[in-house]
């Protein structure tokens, strides 16, 4: 357009354009159904499927078809056959509830402690210094390192797993509560403090659901933490004594090169992990800050 | 309040004049702080002197009660432990060693990760792929894999680079995908504009725009790559333990911290596990506070991003 554009003075002169006719417009669809593929391949449940399908059916065909030895990376039919024979046999739900318990009374000493420390933080200057100095040298040390002090402490068996359970899940949740707290804004400390709230109460009325965002982010973190560590814990231990839940499981079969045992040991480790994060904590979530409108 | 007085069907409050408000007349308007009171409003201070007293704690329980130091050393113990290895037990290439695997890992991983994340951004199907992917194998631990990694690349640094990989991709990829897809239109609309295209979109508009998402991710990666490493470590000692039935065998294992911390605790040395402990503790502090810090100092907070 800058060569028709004629130069006058200062001022450029645009020519003036005049469109002659808008044909194309007349002849295109403006509305119109989708065909039935497009349709159907909008369903972002349905498409997902279909690539979990996918890759499962490739899977399938590489071992068949390169006739990969089961022992190195079995078929997922035999994967599946074994997880129904170890659901069946009852083994698989014998280790699942090992591993569970363990997992949830480390979780639940962990918050119970980190509560404690969270409530001496929140009452007094000292507390709060003695918990950020704790969190900053611990949080960085993997839960897992500890265990060979454990099992010097404790021996082995459940006490020492339970121990770093606890280690893993208190730091993370500590801290994020923590920073949740000291965020809390002053307007609802002070309706805390109109209401004549105190110690405990202060916390658990005002701090706890204010801060609840943060709690919840932290326990998330913790929980993560204390699933790796425990099916870690559960390897090393593999090594050492003889009994234990999923990790020893995946552990124990990996050594008898009982391969489709431990991707049928494995897929248990997704489908709890799958139920904790989606199922768990979106339920809380749904029924707490979601409830409450702060977050969306 | 039996003072208020009901007249013509009207409260009146009696009226109040104040003589004079006392206290206020005499009290301390201004007031300097005492010497204590001011070097105990220093937070490093403070701080420090809560670890200076959890040492203290920590030395006088175990001399004082005498327990015995294979259970649990005295601070001083694991002091001349830290020192020893240091000079004398090559903690220092230990501790390259397990750094060297994980950089290895972490850099694998990442590749792997933006490989995936370019894909799911430019194409729906890579979209619903990784996020299927990252559905099924974020919550699946890493070193659950390691017993088959072991199988598919026998005992050595391999199996551990393959643990890392799975720890570190899942959740980098989950966090970048999720930042560039909360990237606002506005910001995608200016780079069309420029007419990005594909990686250049990526690399411009996206990257930046989700920087603290992205770096989010790599925090969290790193976390379970360090924990993932340490524990794998101490599966290989007991693997190499369980297997050559000798400790430290040759050539079967690459060493590192998680390795030392078992195998002092195999030879009963638990002040040198206690030192291998703060020699984790350490590197963890570092790389936490000083790498990521200044990452993040570098990008996210110059450029207004995230408040201090």
């Amino acid at each position: 357009m800058t060569e028709s554009a004629s130069q006058d003075g200062t001022t450029l002169i645009r020519p003036e354009i005049e469109a002659g006719s808008l044909k194309a417009t007349e002849q295109v669809d403006v509305e119109r159904k989708l065909s039935i593929v497009e349709r159907i391949s909008n369903i972002n449940s349905v498409r997902k499927l279909t690539v979990l399908l996918v890759l499962i059916v490739l899977w399938e065909a590489y071992t068949k078809l390169a006739e990969v030895e089961e022992l190195l990376f079995p078929p997922f039919s035999a994967t599946l056959i074994t997880l129904w024979d170890t659901i069946q046999t009852g083994e698989l739900f014998e280790k699942i509830w090992i591993t569970v318990a363990i997992l949830v009374q480390g979780y639940v000493a962990g918050m119970v402690l980190g509560a404690v420390l969270l409530v001496f933080a929140v009452m007094s200057r000292v507390g709060s210094d003695f918990l950020s100095t704790m969190t900053a040298m611990f949080q960085p040390l993997p839960a897992i390192s500890l265990l060979p002090l454990a099992i010097l402490w404790f021996d082995l068996g459940a006490p020492s797993l339970i121990f770093v359970t606890i280690h893993s899940v208190l730091w993370a949740v500590a801290l994020s509560t923590h920073v949740g707290f000291m965020s809390v804004s002053m307007t609802q400390r002070m309706v805390g403090q109109n209401y004549g709230l105190r110690g405990v109460s202060y916390i658990a009325k005002i701090l706890v659901p204010a801060a609840f965002g943060s709690i919840l982010t932290g326990m998330k973190i913790g929980w993560a933490f204390a699933w790796r560590t425990i099916i870690g814990a559960e390897l090393v231990f593999g090594a050492q004594s003889g009994k234990g839940g999923l990790g020893w499981m995946i552990y124990e079969k990996g050594d008898n090169l009982e391969t489709t045992y431990v991707f049928a040991a494995l897929f248990t480790v997704i489908v709890i992990g799958l139920l904790v994060e989606n199922f768990l904590f979106r339920n809380v979530e749904m029924w707490t800050i979601n409830k409450w409108g702060m977050q969306r | 309040m039996s003072d208020i007085t009901l007249t013509d069907g009207v409260y009146v409050r009696p009226e109040f004049v104040h003589k004079s408000l006392g206290a206020a007349g005499h009290g301390e308007v201004e007031r300097r702080l005492t010497w204590f009171e001011r070097i105990s409003n220093v937070e490093p201070l403070r701080k420090f002197s809560v670890l200076i007293l959890v040492i203290v704690i920590w030395q006088l329980y175990t001399t004082i009660w005498d327990v015995h130091e294979l259970m649990f050393p005295t601070f001083s113990d694991t002091f001349v432990a830290l020192i020893d290895s240091v000079v004398n037990g090559g903690l220092l290439e230990n501790v390259w060693n397990s750094i060297s695997v994980l950089l290895k890992g972490y850099a694998i991983g990442i590749c792997i990760a933006a490989v995936l994340v370019v894909l799911g951004v430019t194409t729906r199907f890579g979209d619903d792929l990784l996020t299927t992917l990252t559905a099924m194998l974020n919550p699946l631990p890493a070193i659950a894999l390691l017993p088959m990694a072991m199988i598919w690349f026998g005992l050595g640094e391999d199996a551990i680079i393959f643990t890392l990989l799975h720890s570190i991709i899942w959740p980098v990829a989950l966090n970048t995908h999720v930042g560039f897809k909360s990237v606002s239109e506005t910001l995608r609309a200016v780079g069309q504009n420029y007419n990005l295209r594909g990686v250049m979109f990526i690399a411009k508009i996206l990257v930046p725009a989700a920087f603290p998402a992205i770096l989010t991710g790599l925090r969290i990666g790193w976390a379970f790559a360090w924990r993932t490493l340490i524990a794998a470590e101490l599966v290989f000692g007991g693997q190499v333990q369980d297997t050559s039935g000798q400790l430290g065998a040759e050539g079967s294992n690459s060493g590192g911290l998680g390795w030392i911390i078992f195998q002092n605790q195999m030879e009963n040395q638990t002040p040198y596990v206690f030192a291998g402990l703060f020699t984790v503790i350490i590197v963890g502090i570092v790389i936490e506070n000083f790498v990521f810090r200044n990452l993040e100092d570098r990008t996210v907070r110059r450029w207004g991003m995230q408040q201090a």
